[in-house]
């Protein structure tokens, strides 16, 4: 019998027949692990974004219009989205009942003339968003707020900016140029240590009394744990889902793995930053310390879905050889003028790498 | 943009909601003395909204006919309240077009005799009573705080106008009982001429600034049926402004950050549902 209602809606079907081609439920929001998305973060419009800036909003409505059949093309999140959605393919074959999911939603405040070239193209890239807000302008944080978000990704930075200062793990987004391979079946996140994962306050004291003070300062405080920093949450809320997979004898092939990519150096303010980790009952799969050194090359190795770090020069760094870097505007680093790539090298060669 | 060659005329006239009193005052909280005006009710900022968008249609043109008409409703009154409702509606400058005073079972008459165009109320039973009889009808959304927002916010329901007649069949499948698809149905008949004529209204401003806003709310349907509403509103001659798509989130804390006036229910609402609008 043909039932077109079936696969439009979410209702559950009185007879509780589950059949194969009925659509997944979506999680309830507080159940799941919710990842927001910009629409200029999953999708590529920046040849739209630039009709908006220089001819304004009606000349870009009518364009999105014009070309509303045109799907748009991958932006810098979509890897990411998809890698996601290709874990929940897998915890929804260990825990077909479970709701701890990710769940992704479309958070834009582009206008709804926007909304069906957008759903075009969710549909064209077989993506499995069922949620989305348009707000038609309006600042999005409520929405975050409503969705009980555990991160939001945006390539507008005053939008990440105003989520992070409400609590809402964010980062901005850049379009990039080239992008690494990234695997399909596992998730990969990597994260800076300081203002990402910890709070700022070591980076306080490196900026204020330089590097000596910041080793000295971090071996004496090797045992007192770092305050959190704004992606704590997201690195916890991970490690809960890897959890379901070791109890399903799945450790060795975890279709998720989370790095920690930090100028810290192993022999010395490395510790604090584990012993941090382990005392907030955290991990990551692989801890690196780079000692100072420029985290591209070893994140062109890793090939992560993203990388967060909240120092422009790194996402920068990182996004030149092909990794998605996404820049999290949070603490001491904000307030200070960035350094050119020049200023930085000098700074390094200067370091001592203990 | 292709409008349909039917509602290329435009509509002259007035555009009618009704609203009853206990909705525009709050009768729980008693007057102290016999002078005072009755506490503002849930319909206040509504009725604030509506009035900015009809200065705002007259500011760009005088002789605009296509404005908001507000007639307020009042059953089984004493004398007493009567007065009470037409010296506070004065005292708060409300700009009132007519008052009914009738009994209780007189409502669904005096809404037809008056060919509203739109019958909104806090109280579900009373907006399904009139969507039965051919009213349009949707509910006043409670705005908790009487903060005056310049923006009169319609909310049009994605599943009544992105669901397809041959679909509604299959609807007692769910649990859904005779009378809810009989509302919903009704729903989908009604909501059209209103939409046509917000639609209408819309166009007089632009994307920005503009003191109506409206928004398609899907609940429970796919992201095809939000697209589905997205296009037929459009075909009605109606562009809307913003989008929510809940696939079945929670609708209450949504709302609370959309904060509407008017809200379209597709009164399908099942016993598990966390997303009953409210």
């Amino acid at each position: 019998m043909n039932k077109p209602l079936m696969k439009d809606t979410f209702w559950e079907r009185k007879e509780n027949q589950s059949s194969p081609s009925k659509k997944p439920k979506p999680p309830k929001p507080q159940n799941a692990i919710t990842i927001a998305v910009s629409s200029r973060a999953l999708f590529n419009m920046d040849q739209e974004q630039d009709i908006y800036e220089q001819q304004g909003m009606e000349d870009y409505l009518n364009y999105q219009i014009q070309h509303e059949i045109e799907p748009f093309a991958p932006g810098p999140a979509f890897p990411f989205i998809k890698a996601v959605e290709a874990v929940n393919a897998r915890l929804r074959e260990l825990y077909p009942d479970s709701e701890e999911l990710f769940d992704v939603v479309l958070m834009t405040s582009n206008h709804a003339h926007v909304g069906l070239r957008l759903i075009n193209s969710i549909n064209h890239h077989q993506l499995f968003i069922e949620r989305f807000c348009m707000t038609g302008g309006k600042s999005p944080i409520g929405y975050l707020k409503a969705y009980h978000t555990n991160l939001y990704l945006s390539a507008d930075s005053l939008k990440v900016r105003e989520a992070i200062e409400e609590g809402i793990a964010a980062a901005t987004v850049f379009s990039q140029g080239k992008i690494t391979e990234v695997p399909e079946t596992q998730l990969r996140v990597a994260f800076d240590g300081d203002a990402v994962l910890f709070s700022d306050e070591s980076e306080r004291i490196y900026k204020a009394h330089g590097l000596d003070k910041f080793f000295e300062h971090e071996k004496a405080h090797e045992n007192k744990p770092l305050d959190r920093g704004p992606l704590k949450g997201f690195l916890e809320a991970l490690g809960k889902l890897q959890q379901k997979f070791y109890a399903k004898g799945q450790r060795l092939d975890c279709p998720i793995r989370t790095y920690l990519v930090t100028a810290r150096s192993a022999a010395s303010s490395g510790t604090r930053a584990l012993k941090t980790l382990r005392s907030w009952g955290l991990e990551t799969d692989e801890a690196l310390f780079l000692a100072g050194a420029p985290k591209g090359p070893m994140l062109e190795k890793i090939r992560p879905h993203i990388f967060f770090d909240d120092q422009m020069f790194h996402v920068e760094g990182a996004a030149e050889l092909g990794t998605v870097a996404a820049h999290v505007p949070y603490g001491i680093a904000q307030r200070f003028p960035p350094k050119t790539g020049k200023e930085v090298k000098k700074d390094l060669s200067a370091k001592h790498l203990v | 943009m292709a409008v349909s060659h039917l509602f290329l005329q435009n509509c002259t006239g007035p555009l009618m909601i009704a609203l009853q009193y206990n909705d525009l005052f709050d009768l729980s909280i008693s007057t102290s003395t016999n002078t005072d005006a009755l506490p503002k009710g849930r319909a206040f900022t509504f009725i604030k909204a509506v009035q900015t968008v009809n200065e705002r249609l007259v500011d760009q043109n005088k002789t605009e006919s296509l404005l908001f008409e507000v007639i307020l409703i009042a059953k089984e009154c004493s004398e007493e309240i009567k007065m009470k409702i037409v010296e506070s509606v004065k005292h708060y400058g409300l700009e009132i077009g007519k008052f009914y005073f009738c009994k209780k079972e007189e409502l669904i008459n005096t809404l037809q005799s008056n060919k509203v165009k739109l019958f909104i109320s806090t109280d579900r039973d009373d907006v399904y009573k009139a969507l039965h009889t051919g009213i349009p009808a949707a509910l006043l959304y409670d705005q908790v705080d009487h903060h005056v927002l310049n923006q009169l916010k319609v909310i049009f329901s994605g599943e009544v106008i992105g669901f397809s007649e041959d679909s509604l069949d299959s609807l007692s499948d769910f649990g859904f009982g005779e009378t809810q698809i009989e509302t919903f149905k009704a729903a989908k008949i009604c909501i059209k001429e209103f939409a046509v004529l917000i639609g209408q209204m819309r166009r007089r401003f632009g994307h920005e600034n503009s003191p109506l806003c409206t928004c398609v709310l899907t609940t429970w349907g796919s992201r095809n049926i939000c697209a589905t509403a997205i296009k037929t509103l459009r075909e009605w001659g109606l562009d809307v402004d913003e989008v929510y798509c809940l696939a079945g989130a929670p609708c209450s804390p949504i709302l609370a950050v959309v904060k509407p006036h008017i809200l379209w229910d597709s009164g399908l609402h099942n016993m598990r549902d966390s997303s009953a609008p409210s």
